[in-house]
């Protein structure tokens, strides 16, 4: 039932964005090109906190990082976008290793006050470092290359950032229904009961970790490709806080509630930009109100419990995996 | 950087530290207080300190108060402000059995909405600055100079800490509020009225924003952005430990110390990094903090 009406949403947005560049001018072009890059930052949060249950507040300095690394490598070394994304990712999945190491020896809040820290120390960076990133002044990105072919607007860049979003959306179906996606699942339950269960609890943690930067990293080159510019200020905690909100309302767990919430809030923060006093007003509101009557937000995985004793007629073993690959 | 100014910075830092430490120790104090009753670190906290700053520069401004009126009615609001949020917000989270995430989220989105309103009353357009509340004349002591607002500073800042640790020790509510902090559980059977001891401690971590708010906004200018200061609050909790009380305070101490040194002799840019550093080694080191007591396990 549910993986069929997955399916048909995922058509639907198939032809919805084959269609849209036929139809829509450069504004909305870049939204959904921003929106896309939401989705991915959106999939990496919710490796690790939906999946893995790990409290991580360091997806801002991980985006940047990915930012300024491929716009660097793209203005000085012209390098064909791919390379320079995957250069990005790559360093974020190294730092995301190092910082995953760190936080086995934390749990809940200090976990998420050290990543916090790590977040507001790489904006220092970010600002400070003029004579890598321009510091407070903004970075400005030169138009991606690849194979000549020069991604100078964002009708350029939307088929291939929507062809990398794809991409990225179903590599976390996969290893949500691997094993690392149970071991994730069973460490985010209780990690002491997965430890008995002879799951290699750090080496997931870091594992959660390490992928969650280094989707961060790619939805940082995925921006350079069809956005010119790019300030520190936008690379901060609100970012972060943006981003974990999309996963928690849109659910817990849930990679369709991760995307929907990447969407939904995308558009609720580009919409209210210009009126910033009731951006932060309503913004609030819809958080807290959310956390009061939502708690698990729209599309939370349902408690197992109910999915095994409903009435489906598959085999048992069949209906087990559902259950646990079920966010998929 | 001869001997001589070596001993000067060293006094000069310390002194400022001890000054802007106390301030730090009472907001610090505020988060701890909420964590250890609620399990909540509260990201709103710099958000009421400056909802605090704001009010009483709305009513020495636009309403035109006398200070000893503007005080107690500042902390007033903010007080019944982080208690109503406690008791409708906060509560019905607990309520729709929301954990940790849900309850972290709840207080970002009041920090939001805090930010939001302060911005819609338009005072937060231009930085401003109140008046200070004793004379900012040069005071040496040592060869450090202060001045007497920041002696004064000071004073009310021990002070204030003094009474909530005597509060804490001796009254019935403080017992009630220790209690809940040790085992929450077991202080409900014994019958402590747990919604509304959290509600009163969010009641009282808004009176000690309230407080640290009026205290340092004559030295600062006033901007929708101070509640950054609640970063080193919470740098300050963690180094401190994060549900020590007497943490709080030794680590508010060692952070504003620490800031104003790092200020004198590295550079003053460097200021903005030194509190993440202390949170990285600290956490690193002694992931419980100074005064943390032994880790936590939790059990399955």
């Amino acid at each position: 039932m549910k993986s069929r009406f997955d399916l048909m949403l995922l058509v639907v947005a198939a032809v919805v964005l084959a269609v849209l560049p036929m139809f829509v001018t450069g504004y909305v072009l870049y939204v959904v090109n921003l929106l896309m890059v939401f989705v991915v930052l959106a999939l990496g949060m919710h490796l690790v906190i939906g999946e893995t249950g790990q409290f991580a507040l360091s997806h801002a300095a991980f985006y940047g990082i990915g930012i300024y690394t491929a716009g660097l490598l793209n203005n000085h070394f012209q390098l064909p976008f791919i390379l320079s994304i995957l250069a990005g990712s790559l360093l974020t999945a190294c730092l995301g290793y190092m910082l995953g190491a760190l936080a086995l020896r934390m749990r809940d809040i200090y976990l998420a006050l050290s990543t916090f820290a790590f977040g507001e120390a790489m904006q220092w960076v970010f600002m400070n470092w003029n004579s890598v990133t321009n510091g407070s002044n903004g970075f400005r990105i030169a138009p991606a290359q690849i194979f000549g072919y020069a991604l100078t607007n964002d009708l350029r860049a939307y088929p291939f950032v929507i062809v990398i979003t794809a991409l990225m959306l179903w590599a976390t179906v996969w290893i949500s229904r691997s094993q690392l996606g149970s071991a994730f699942r069973a460490v985010r339950e209780s990690d002491i009961a997965a430890l008995a269960m002879g799951v290699d609890v750090n080496r997931v943690k870091r594992m959660a970790f390490t992928l969650s930067a280094a989707y961060a990293g790619l939805a940082g080159g995925l921006y350079t490709t069809f956005s010119s510019f790019v300030h520190p200020e936008s690379l901060g905690f609100q970012t972060t806080i943006l981003v974990l909100t999309m996963v928690v309302v849109g659910g817990i767990g849930s990679v369709r509630g991760a995307i929907l919430g990447a969407i939904g809030f995308g558009l609720i923060s580009e919409l209210l930009r210009q009126a910033l006093s009731f951006q932060e007003i309503i913004y609030g509101a819809i958080l807290m109100g959310f956390m009061m009557f939502a708690p698990r937000g729209l599309f939370a995985e349902r408690r197992k419990r109910v999915r095994i004793t409903s009435t489906t007629h598959a085999p048992a073993p069949v209906v087990a995996t559902r259950a646990s690959g079920e966010s998929a | 950087m001869s001997g001589a100014d070596i001993w000067l910075f060293l006094q000069q830092g310390i002194l400022s530290g001890l000054v802007t430490g106390s301030v730090y120790a009472l907001l610090a104090v505020a988060v701890v207080i909420i964590f250890k009753t609620t399990d909540v670190p509260n990201f709103a906290q710099g958000e009421l300190f400056m909802v605090g700053a704001y009010v009483a520069l709305f009513l020495v401004l636009v309403m035109g108060w006398a200070y000893w009126l503007v005080i107690p009615v500042t902390i007033a609001v903010v007080m019944v402000a982080a208690a109503l949020f406690q008791r409708v917000v906060m509560e019905r989270v607990i309520a729709s059995r929301g954990v940790g995430v849900q309850l972290v989220i709840a207080t970002l989105g009041l920090a939001y909405v805090l930010k939001g309103l302060v911005r819609t009353t338009g005072l937060g357009d231009t930085p401003r600055s109140l008046p200070p509340l004793a004379s900012t004349s040069a005071i040496m002591i040592g060869d450090a100079v202060l001045t007497r607002l920041d002696l004064l500073i000071f004073a009310v800042a021990i002070i204030v800490m003094a009474l909530l640790f005597a509060m804490f020790a001796w009254t019935r509510t403080g017992r009630a509020m220790r209690a809940v902090g040790m085992n929450a559980r077991g202080a409900q059977r014994v019958g402590v009225n747990l919604s509304r001891v959290r509600m009163m401690v969010w009641g009282l971590s808004g009176l000690i924003s309230a407080i640290a708010a009026v205290l340092i906004t004559p030295k600062i200018l006033i901007t929708p952005d101070i509640a950054h200061v609640a970063i080193l609050a919470f740098a300050a909790a963690i180094v401190g430990g994060m549900s020590s009380v007497p943490g709080a305070v030794l680590g508010g101490f060692i952070i504003g110390i620490a800031e104003n040194l790092v200020g004198l002799f590295i550079s003053t840019n460097a200021i903005v990094v030194a509190p993440f550093l202390a949170i990285m080694i600290v956490l690193i080191v002694r992931p419980q903090g100074i005064l943390g007591g032994r880790l936590q396990v939790k059990k399955v």
